[in-house]
C-alpha cells in the first residue's frame, strides 16, 4: 500500500535534480534582469529586486549583435547544407552493405570523428593561407567545420538507415525502379525524419561554433556571435548583466528548438551514438 | 560510355558516387591537414616559409624545443588532471543519474531529456555562465557555500592558481553530463528485466544486483562511454577562453589550448602543429577503443 507513494516521491527528488541541474541557465537569464550594481549585491538576490529588460536593446545594438547573428547563421547554414549533402548519401551505402571497404570506410569517419578541433585548426589556417582562402573567411570557416561536422552526422543518420528495412528497397527495385529511383522515391522518405533531426543538431552545433571562427575570420563584421562574446569576455569581466543579456538572446532560440524537438532529438541520439 | 551512365544510375557507380563526394570533402580537409600537420611538426615554419610548402627540415627539433619549454610538464599534468577528473566527474555523476532516471516514476523520460539542453548549447556561453557562477568576489557558488557554512572567505575559482584548472573542470563536468548520463541509460534500457527479478528471487540485494548484474551487462557501453569522454574531453577548447584564458601563469593551460596558443597567439605555427601531433597519439588510443566497442552491431 505504502509504495505507491514511491514514484511520486521519486519525481520529487527528480524535479528537484533537475532544478539543480538548471540553475546555470535561470542564473543567466536571472542576471540579465538585474541592474549594473545588483548583480554585485552581497549576498546575491535570487530573485531580481526590480526586474528590468532595458539592457537587452542596449546590448543588442551596441554590441551589434545582428551582425554576429546573421554571421552566425550563415554559418551555420553553410555547413548543414554540406553536411547533409554529402553526408546522407555516405551514410546510405555504409548502411547498405557489410564488407570490409564499409569497415574501412566507417573506421575511417570515426577516426575523423575524433579529432579535436583544436589540432585541425593549425594546419587548416596555413594550408588555406597557402591556397588564398583566407580572403573569403567565412567560406573557409564553413568548410573546416562541415569536415568536422561530417563524422558525426554520418554516424547517425547510418544507424537511421539501418532502420529502413531492406526488403522495401529490393521490392521497389523488382518492380524495375532503379537504384536512384528507389533511393530518392522509397530509402529518403523513410529515413527523413532521422535526418532531420541530426540535420538540426548539426546546424546548433555549427551555430555555436567557436575556435575556427576565432582563428580564421579576422573581420569583426563577418564574425560569429561566439566570438562577439568573446570580445568582451574574459577572466576580468565585470558587466555581467550585459555578458548574460547577449548569451541569453544568443541561446534562446537553440533552447527553444530544443525543446520543441526535445522527444525526436533524444530518440535520434539514442538509436545512433551508441548502437 | 553508356554502360559507364548506366551504372551510375543503376548500379554499384550509384554507391561509389555517393561515398566519393564525402570520402573527396573529408580527404582534402581533414585527412590532408592531418599529414600536412605531422610534416610542419618536422619543418621550420616561421613567417617568412609559411605561404610555401616544403620549408628547410629539423628533424626532431621542434619536439626537443616543446619539450624543453618550461611550462611543458605543467601542461602535461594540467592536461592529465583536466581530463581524469573532468571523465571521472561525468561518468559518476552521469551513471548515478541514469540508474536513478532508470526506475518508473511518472515523468521520467521527459525530466531526463531536459538535462540534455546543457549538450546543444554553444560551448561559449557556457563557459561564459560558469565564469560568472565561479567569480570570486560575487560569485552565487561562493555565496551559496558560505552560507552552506562549507567556507568561510571567498574562493578565487578563476585567479587562485590552486583553484584555476578545477574552475573549468567544474563546467566541463555540467556540459558533459548529460551525453554520458544519456549513453548510460541506453545501455540499462537493453538489460532485460528478467535477470533483476530472477536475481531477486535468489535473494541478491540491490548492491549485489548492480555489481554482477548491471555492471558485467554494461561493459561494452561503459566502454563506449569512457573511450567518447575521452575524446570529448579532449577536444574541449571553448571553456579555456571563456573562463580562465589558461592563466594564471598558465596554471590551467591544457595541451589542446596550449597548441592554439603557440600557433595564433604566438604564431609559432611549427610548435603549435608538434604539440598537436602529441595529442594526437592520445586520441588514437581513444579512438581504437571506441572502434573497438562499437563493433557489436546487428542490422535493425
Amino acid at each position: 500500500m505504502n509504495r505507491s507513494f514511491v514514484p511520486w516521491l521519486l519525481l520529487v527528488l527528480a524535479l528537484a535534480l533537475a532544478a539543480v541541474y538548471l540553475f546555470p541557465l535561470y542564473w543567466m537569464y536571472v542576471t540579465s534582469l538585474k541592474s549594473g550594481s545588483e548583480i554585485f549585491a552581497n549576498p546575491p538576490t535570487f530573485w531580481p529586486r526590480e526586474p528590468a529588460t532595458g539592457i537587452y536593446p542596449e546590448v543588442w545594438t551596441r554590441r551589434t549583435m545582428p551582425v554576429y547573428l546573421w554571421n552566425s547563421t550563415v554559418i551555420a547554414a553553410g555547413v548543414t547544407a554540406i553536411t547533409v549533402l554529402f553526408g546522407t548519401g555516405c551514410a546510405y551505402v555504409l548502411a547498405r552493405y557489410r564488407n570490409a571497404w564499409v569497415d574501412i570506410g566507417l573506421f575511417a569517419i570515426l577516426m575523423l570523428q575524433v579529432l579535436p578541433a583544436s589540432v585541425m585548426v593549425t594546419p587548416l589556417f596555413v594550408a588555406f593561407n597557402q591556397f588564398g582562402l583566407l580572403n573569403y573567411p567565412r567560406t573557409a570557416v564553413v568548410l573546416a567545420a562541415a569536415a568536422k561536422a561530417m563524422p558525426f552526422f554520418v554516424v547517425l543518420v547510418r544507424a537511421t538507415f539501418m532502420t529502413v528495412p531492406r526488403e522495401l528497397e529490393e521490392a521497389a527495385l523488382v518492380d524495375g525502379n532503379s537504384r536512384v529511383g528507389a533511393f530518392f522515391s522509397i530509402v529518403l522518405p523513410l529515413a527523413r525524419n532521422g535526418i532531420l533531426v541530426c540535420a538540426i543538431l548539426t546546424f546548433m552545433s555549427a551555430f555555436g561554433e567557436y575556435i575556427y571562427s576565432k582563428s580564421i575570420i579576422t573581420s569583426p563584421s563577418l564574425q560569429p556571435a561566439s566570438v562577439g562574446l568573446s570580445g568582451f569576455l574574459g577572466p576580468n569581466s565585470t558587466d555581467w548583466n550585459a555578458i548574460m543579456a547577449y548569451s541569453a538572446i544568443y541561446v534562446t532560440p537553440i533552447l527553444a528548438v530544443f525543446v520543441l524537438l526535445q522527444r525526436r532529438i533524444v530518440s535520434g541520439l539514442t538509436s545512433g551514438a551508441l548502437k | 560510355m553508356r554502360r559507364f551512365f548506366a551504372g551510375l544510375r543503376d548500379g554499384v557507380g550509384f554507391d561509389i558516387l555517393l561515398v566519393g563526394f564525402a570520402m573527396l570533402f573529408l580527404l582534402a580537409m581533414a585527412g590532408l591537414p592531418l599529414i600536412y600537420n605531422v610534416l610542419m611538426s618536422f619543418q621550420q615554419v616561421d613567417m617568412f616559409t609559411l605561404g610555401v610548402l616544403l620549408r628547410p627540415l629539423v628533424g626532431f627539433q621542434n619536439y626537443v624545443d616543446v619539450v624543453r619549454q618550461p611550462e611543458f610538464w605543467l601542461v602535461t599534468r594540467n592536461t592529465v588532471v583536466f581530463v581524469f577528473f573532468s571523465m571521472a566527474g561525468q561518468f559518476t555523476i552521469g551513471f548515478a543519474l541514469a540508474l536513478f532516471f532508470a526506475q518508473k516514476f511518472p515523468g521520467a523520460a521527459t525530466i531526463r531529456g531536459l538535462f540534455l539542453v546543457s549538450w546543444v548549447m554553444p560551448g561559449l556561453v557556457v563557459g561564459a555562465i560558469w565564469s560568472w557562477i565561479l567569480a570570486g568576489d560575487f560569485g552565487v557558488l561562493n555565496a551559496i557555500l558560505k552560507s552552506l557554512g562549507i567556507i568561510n572567505s571567498g574562493i578565487f575559482w578563476k585567479s587562485d592558481p590552486a583553484f584555476s584548472l578545477w574552475a573549468v573542470i567544474i563546467a566541463n563536468i555540467w556540459l558533459g553530463l548529460a551525453f554520458n548520463m544519456l549513453l548510460l541509460s541506453v545501455g540499462l534500457a537493453g538489460i532485460s528485466r528478467d535477470l533483476y527479478e530472477a536475481a531477486e528471487l535468489d535473494g541478491a540485494n540491490a548492491f549485489q544486483r548492480f555489481w554482477t548484474i548491471t555492471l558485467p551487462m554494461m561493459r561494452s557501453t561503459i566502454g563506449a562511454v569512457l573511450s567518447l569522454g575521452l575524446i570529448g574531453t579532449l577536444q574541449q577548447f571553448d571553456l579555456f577562453p571563456a573562463i580562465t584564458e589558461g592563466g594564471p601563469a598558465n596554471t590551467s593551460t591544457v595541451a589542446q589550448y596550449w597548441s592554439w596558443q603557440m600557433s595564433f597567439q604566438l604564431y609559432d605555427f611549427a610548435k603549435g602543429a608538434t604539440i598537436s601531433v602529441m595529442m594526437l597519439v592520445l586520441v588514437l588510443i581513444a579512438s581504437i577503443i571506441y572502434v573497438r566497442s562499437t563493433r557489436h552491431e546487428v542490422r535493425g
